[in-house]
């Protein structure tokens, strides 16, 4: 991991930090700062978000995006670095 | 045996020990049981043919944010394209995970198709049970098998690898597992 480029830097770490702000960093702001989390009986979270939820899934989604970008392009540019085949 | 995995994260050393045996036990069950998963949503809708998947691409797709791009996909040759290929798509992701072939290929487009369910289910129901879902757990092990590559262990990758097709052009490495 350490002889990343800045294109691989961009996908590997951009896309997880996107995918973790959008879930555990959005999650813990509505928890700290948001509308109280009452939970009903079939298990849904019923609450008025901080952060709208279109807003949420595109970080999200961003993220992925980012990440498969990563793989993609390690796939066309790079040979595998695995020689034990 | 205990084999230490050598790496930097974030410009940090990260290594750690790794115990041989458990990972590869740990990586057969994971794709059996995920592998199963698909194999099984597939199988079910070609026992049930014919798989119609307006009501998802077109009606539940429509006001997620994969709407603008998962409509196109609603009708017409582009509809009859996904009612076949979701369905042999999960077969055939779910036999190469559980027969370990093309594992990491298989693992790929396992992950591919989780993304559309992850959004679209999670965005019509309101992410009425948060934004972590059993798709969204579904994706990330996908993504966890096509990373770490498990179907050379007790695989037919194991025999693939050692084709003289693959050992010609080592980019088909990245397919196996």
């Amino acid at each position: 991991m350490s002889e990343l480029t800045t294109t691989e830097r961009i996908g590997l770490y951009g896309g997880g930090a996107l995918l973790l702000i959008g879930t555990v960093g959005m999650g813990l702001l509505e928890i700290v700062a948001g509308a109280p989390h009452p939970v009903t009986g079939e298990g849904q979270i019923v609450h008025e978000t901080l952060i709208s939820l279109s807003v949420r899934s595109y970080t999200i989604l961003l993220g992925l995006v980012l990440l498969a970008a990563y793989g993609i392009t390690n796939l066309v540019t790079k040979p595998p670095k695995d020689t034990s085949i | 045996m205990v084999t230490n995995i050598q790496t930097q994260l974030l410009g940090r050393d990260v290594s750690f020990p790794v115990e041989e045996s458990r990972f590869a036990y740990w990586l057969v069950v994971m794709r059996l049981i995920v592998g199963w998963w698909f194999l099984h949503a597939g199988l079910d809708k070609f026992l049930a043919w014919p798989f119609d998947a307006s009501w998802f691409v077109g009606g539940a797709a429509a006001q997620t944010s994969l709407g603008p791009i998962v409509t196109l996909f609603s009708d017409g040759i582009l509809l009859s394209f996904t009612n076949i290929m979701v369905p042999l798509g999960q077969t055939l992701i779910g036999l190469g995970l559980i027969v370990g072939a093309l594992t990491r290929l298989a693992a790929f487009f396992g992950a591919f198709l989780m993304t559309f369910f992850y959004f679209i289910n999670g965005e019509t129901g309101g992410w009425a049970h948060g934004v972590i879902t059993g798709d969204l757990l579904g994706l990330l092990i996908f993504a966890m098998i096509a990373t770490l590559g498990a179907g050379r262990v007790l695989g037919v990758d194991a025999y693939l690898a050692k084709m003289s097709v693959v050992r010609d052009h080592p980019r088909l490495r990245y397919f196996i597992g």
